[in-house]
């Protein structure tokens, strides 16, 4: 079997839903800017790219019609080029990533790119028109369970605190906060938006800009201020809108090739691909997730906790992230506070408060991961994440040192 | 010349002008708020808009933020613009009608008059919103086609909920000016309108001030405290629980203590002058700022005790001091709340011989007296004076109905034994033989004139129609102890609840139909209607449950499948028979009130409009059609010629509407949730309510009245069930719902999405009705819906299980 290799890896920001700086832009465009950038930044040209998968959650009405293919067009790629849409909700970024790995291990491509893409303004969580089987949410209705709702299970089934919940919510806004200011960020293509803006006349006028930040991180928030957000899931509940990931806008993307195809266009790899895996769990529970995916990462690829480096684990809510962290015993705040120089999880901060553009973030946090594997010459680095309606999903990242 | 208010401007943004801009706003007039740049302003804020709108804005927030609401709908308010005196001043000059409602000081209003004077434009007509001070004065420097222009509009607060609109002619004021202004509040704003003269404080604050000012001369005479006097003068006196000392504290301490040092400075020759000598105990209460509500105390405090206990405490006016306040108790007032009307608990009271009765006929006595002495001083008629009390100070009975419960004669003859003295006018109309101050006869009321001796006839708006004269007139065609039906002449009939609540029961289901049959024999049109009273009054609270409930307890079911069936007939009948059928509901519209205006054909609705299908709240879902008829609203609103992709969006809002038990706060938020369609209209004044009605009834057969047509409806089928048991499952883990609210919530989504069809199928209206039977039925057969309908039959409040 061949290697896969990331030969580069970005994203555009993450943009708050509604409120934030996407909220008015196409998402196909987001998705464009994405493209666009990987392959400037990759100096590889266009034509030789033989298809493009991309990971969305929702993929309907703007994110329908296979936007894979639509978005490869528009970003100026050839009719060769190929396109298609992946969905395993939050993991579809990740997926997309690890199918086009596959293709190229298996001789059947030499370059594709995998990415992700999610407009949550645009398209809502749940997607337009939500038809739940009407004898199977009867009967079990789990796998159609607000998500909200898994949190508040993870947390009163495995005794996390709320306490616990917004510290652990504070420490990734901190982190993130530190990470803006130190520009930790180099994955970032600089975006171009829209927004729509009333003038004195009473029209709107359509504005152009470019965006270039997280537009959720908070270097305000404060413990206190945390303790007072009512819950928002349950009456009475611990899980909150300061302890639960953003829903965010935003769009990503991963040029993969084979190694001949590196040294025929002369490019020096980033990260091999080594593996990628998912494991079921309880539905209504399904944050849990990557305290399954992990260890089964690990042993399939014989390695250790301790072998790696850096972690991604997305937090979709501080509840499950932190008894994910307590079961893969990397709990210990050394591993996770913005105090802590030696810290593996979510080293700039998570989703918490970067956002968590569902089906976007496989793609998204394989960029941060990338980029932070090869600033700190870290030699092994795991993504992971928990997926609604009850999986996890868990990939590791090797970093090409000789070339 | 026709006139019209197209623009209208508010000057004074506080909670009286914040409240009149509201209902100008409501009632669809483009309104200018108007209030000062401040005061303080540095020289950097002075070039700063924000500073400069600061106190109109602050103004504008507290009236958005009122609760009660002001405002019946928030929407509204895009038709206020707010404006300052020294930018917008010029924006006056457009404006068809000014109210002026700065502070009470007469300089600062006769100022603002003047330069209004200069650039008013020449047909608008400016008011004042004084409570007291002359209109003659503050007019004094202005040229005389302002004066012609010019009269008093005093609202009471607050001003969306108080029935009382005062109307002042200034001493110039063109008559086609003040007609005008009379019928734009009587049928634009919904006012009751009461003619004042230009007399200090007007009539109701003249009378509610002297009512206040002798109860605290009292409290010494008689011995009696703050707490008792308000456990008296509540509701065992056809008066609101706020009473005297509450009511006070509510209006704000600084407000009366101004209107008494008024009334005593300007009324020199007022036979009771002295009681307007403010007590030194109550001007060291202002000093304190002591202020009322607004200062968290006033007669009243409310305190925390240390273990976070509330404690109500209430002034003893002789120390100064609070104590704790006690729930005091009187034979005479504990037996008077057993009768059904407020004029036999006044007369049982005054006449009782407890403390309590001897201090309410003192006061009543004190109070009538001083009322027929300001005939024709402060109005021309008993009529002015008793609306005025029971439209501003929300009285069940005004001085003069009141004295007539009493009865005049003996209660005449108790005040010469006991030294009062006793108004001419009233001697005379005993002398005449007159022995009471109204009457009714042939249907017709009459009122005896003070003036000039004997009775005149009452009159009224002629778009008013008064059921209770027509049932005099002996236009009550048939009739049963719930319900009547009325000719309202032109070939109009009214079918008119009179139960409790107007509740709807098995007698009044039966009688819809039987109405039907008898108007389509007999006539052109139906109004449901009633004229209830109270405020906000019921048109129905809903239906009967103790029936339905007696059934369920011995087993009943098939009787009560029976009586749906029955239900749902009648209802059918009525909507397709050929004849017009307008519902005219107000103030509560609840449960089977709210269904049977959803069936009408056009809904003639109050703006003041609690309404809802609140059946959740008593184990029940709606058996009445109100889910069908509201759903098809729905349907209805989206063209045929426009596929509706999402029936969940129609669906969603429906179902939460019963799931919910929502209920509207407007007749604008009936809209809104679609109980009321375009084709249906919002009437301001409740007083014209059936006028407006058979109005309606009668244009609808104008038109060319055809009944609507019998077709089959989609439905959004088995899809919303899944929907539904989804996101049960996350109330119920969420603890947002109760079992067996769950259970009822997911027999309101069957029924309201019409069955297990798939998505989009086309059902009769024959599915639906046997669905909704069904349903209703297997809620009666539960142990819980029957504790459920049990409870909220004992405590009017529902039960969460």
């Amino acid at each position: 079997m061949r290697d896969a290799y990331i030969v580069q890896a970005v994203r555009t920001p993450g943009c708050r839903r509604g409120k934030g700086a996407f909220a008015q832009t196409r998402p196909e465009d987001l998705l464009v800017t994405a493209l666009q950038g990987l392959m400037e930044r990759a100096k590889v040209d266009k034509k030789v790219v033989e298809d493009v998968m991309v990971g969305c959650a929702f993929p309907e009405a703007e994110q329908g019609l296979n936007v894979g293919r639509i978005a490869a067009l528009m970003a100026g790629f050839p009719i060769d080029t190929c396109g298609a849409t992946v969905n395993r909700f939050c993991s579809s970024g990740l997926e997309a990533i690890a199918i086009q790995a596959m293709r190229i291990q298996a001789g059947w491509a030499d370059v594709a790119i995998g990415g992700g893409l999610e407009s949550m303004s645009i398209v809502p969580m749940g997607g337009n028109m939500p038809r739940p089987h009407p004898y199977w949410a009867k009967q079990k209705p789990d796998v159609y369970i607000s998500m909200g709702i898994t949190a508040e299970n993870v947390a009163n089934r495995y005794k996390i605190t709320r306490q616990q919940q917004d510290e652990f919510g504070y420490h990734s806004q901190m982190k993130a906060a530190e990470a803006q200011k130190n520009k930790m960020f180099d994955e970032i293509v600089p975006t171009k938006a829209v927004k729509y803006v009333p003038q004195p006349d009473g029209t709107l006028k359509k504005e152009e800009f470019i965006q270039d930040f997280d537009d959720g991180v908070r270097p305000d928030t404060t413990l206190e201020g945390l303790a007072k957000l009512k819950p928002a899931f349950a009456a009475f509940g611990s899980v909150t809108a300061g302890n639960s990931s953003q829903t965010t806008d935003g769009a990503a993307a991963a040029l993969i090739m084979s190694e001949e195809a590196c040294r025929k266009y002369g490019v020096k790899p980033l990260v091999k691909i080594v593996a990628y895996t998912v494991a079921g769990v309880e539905p209504d529970e399904m944050g849990v997730g990557p305290a399954y995916a992990i260890p089964k990462l690990l042993k399939m690829t014989g390695k250790d906790m301790k072998d790696i480096g850096l972690f991604e684990i997305n937090e979709a809510f501080a509840s499950q992230a932190i008894y994910c962290a307590q079961q893969l015993g990397i709990a210990d705040p050394k591993e996770w506070t913005v105090d802590s120089k030696t810290r593996r999880i979510n080293v700039n901060g998570g989703a918490i408060a970067l956002g968590h553009p569902l089906g976007c973030t496989g793609a998204k946090l394989a960029a941060q991961l990338v980029n932070m594997m090869v600033k700190k010459g870290v030699k092994y680095g795991v993504e992971s994440m928990c997926i609604g309606g009850g999986m996890g999903a868990a990939a590791l990242f090797e970093l090409v040192e000789k070339w | 010349m026709v006139r019209r208010i197209e623009k209208a401007a508010v000057i004074g943004s506080g909670i009286m002008g914040g409240g009149i801009a509201a209902l100008l706003a409501d009632a669809g007039v483009e309104t200018l708020l108007f209030d000062i740049v401040p005061f303080n302003l540095t020289d950097e804020e002075k070039k700063d808009p924000k500073a400069r709108y600061r106190i109109v804005q602050a103004g504008f927030d507290n009236m958005m933020k009122a609760k009660p609401a002001l405002i019946m709908d928030k929407s509204n308010a895009s038709r206020i613009s707010l404006c300052n005196l020294e930018d917008d001043f010029d924006k006056l000059k457009d404006c068809d009608l000014i109210v002026e409602v700065v502070v009470e000081n007469l300089k600062i209003k006769q100022e603002l008059f003047q330069k209004i004077d200069k650039i008013r434009k020449p047909t608008a007509v400016v008011t004042s919103n004084t409570s007291g001070l002359p209109l003659k004065e503050m007019s004094k420097n202005c040229s005389d086609a302002f004066k012609e222009h010019f009269m008093g509009t005093h609202f009471f607060n607050p001003v969306r909920y108080m029935h009382l609109l005062e109307l002042i002619p200034g001493e110039k004021t063109k008559k086609e000016v003040l007609d005008f202004i009379a019928e734009f509040g009587e049928k634009r704003l919904g006012k009751g309108i009461v003619w004042a003269k230009d007399t200090p404080n007007f009539i109701g604050n003249r009378i509610g001030v002297h009512e206040i000012m002798t109860v605290m001369q009292l409290l010494e005479s008689e011995g009696i405290t703050i707490d008792e006097v308000d456990a008296i003068m509540g509701p065992a006196m056809g008066r609101p629980k706020t009473a005297v000392f509450k009511l006070s504290d509510m209006v704000g301490l600084d407000t009366i203590h101004h209107l008494a040092e008024n009334s005593y400075e300007l009324l020199k020759n007022d036979e009771r002058r002295d009681v307007y000598k403010v007590p030194a105990w109550f001007n060291k209460m202002i000093e304190n700022k002591w202020l009322g509500d607004k200062t968290k105390q006033g007669f009243y405090k409310k305190e925390k005790t240390a273990d976070g206990k509330k404690l109500s405490l209430v002034l003893d006016p002789a120390k100064l001091e609070y104590r704790e306040a006690a729930k005091p108790e009187f034979e005479s007032v504990s037996a008077a709340k057993k009768l059904p009307t407020a004029a036999e608990k006044i007369k049982a009271i005054v006449w009782g011989n407890d403390k309590a009765a001897k201090f309410a006929w003192k006061l009543s006595a004190l109070g009538a007296i001083y009322a027929a002495n300001r005939i024709p001083e402060i109005a021309d008629s008993i009529v002015e004076i008793d609306n005025a009390m029971t439209w501003g100070y929300n009285l069940e009975l005004g001085p003069f109905q009141a004295w007539d419960a009493i009865g005049v004669k003996e209660s005449v003859e108790r005040m010469e034994k006991e030294g009062m003295k006793v108004p001419e006018n009233v001697k005379k109309m005993l002398a005449s033989g007159a022995t009471s101050f109204y009457k009714v006869e042939n249907g017709k009321e009459f009122y005896y004139d003070l003036v000039n001796g004997g009775y005149k006839e009452i009159k009224k708006s002629a778009a008013a129609i008064s059921l209770f004269n027509l049932k005099g007139a002996g236009k009550e065609i048939k009739k049963n102890e719930s319900v009547s039906l009325i000719d309202l002449g032109d070939d109009v009939f009214c079918i008119e609840f009179h139960t409790k609540m107007n509740a709807i029961n098995g007698q009044i289901v039966d009688f819809i139909a039987d109405a039907t049959d008898f108007v389509l024999k007999n006539g052109a049109g139906i109004v449901i209607g009633n004229q209830a009273g109270g405020m906000p009054g019921a048109f129905s609270a809903g239906g009967d449950l103790a029936y339905m409930g007696s059934l369920a307890k011995e087993k009943k079911w098939s009787e009560i499948d029976k009586f749906i069936a029955n239900v749902h007939a009648g209802l059918m009948k009525a909507k397709y028979a050929p004849i017009p059928v307008v519902a005219a509901p107000y103030g509560m519209t609840l449960g089977g009130g709210c269904e049977v205006c959803l069936n009408a054909d056009r809904i003639v609705a109050h703006s003041e409009l609690y309404m809802g299908l609140v059946e959740i709240g008593a184990g029940l879902l709606p058996g009445g059609l109100g889910m069908l008829n509201l759903w098809k609203k729905y349907i209805k609103s989206v063209p045929k010629a426009a596929k509706i992709t999402d029936l969940a969006g129609l669906f969603l809002p429906c179902f939460m509407a019963v799931a919910q038990a929502q209920v509207t706060m407007s007749a604008f938020e009936a809209q809104k949730k679609g109980f009321l369609t375009a084709k249906d209209r919002v009437v301001f004044n409740r007083d014209l309510l059936i006028g407006e009605a058979k109005k309606e009834v009668l244009r609808m057969i104008d038109e060319g009245y055809a009944p609507p047509k019998k077709e089959k409806f989609v439905v959004i089928g088995r899809e919303a069930m899944g929907m539904v048991e989804a996101e049960m499952l996350n109330m119920r883990i969420g603890m947002y719902i109760t079992p067996h609210m769950e259970f009822i919530a997911k027999k309101i989504a069957f029924v309201m999405s019409g069955g297990d069809v798939p998505s989009g199928t086309e059902i009769t209206e024959e599915q639906w009705m046997k669905q909704e039977r069904e349903a209703f039925v297997e809620l009666w057969q539960t142990e819980n819906t029957q504790k459920m309908a049990a409870h909220i039959l004992q405590t009017g409040k529902p039960l969460f299980i």
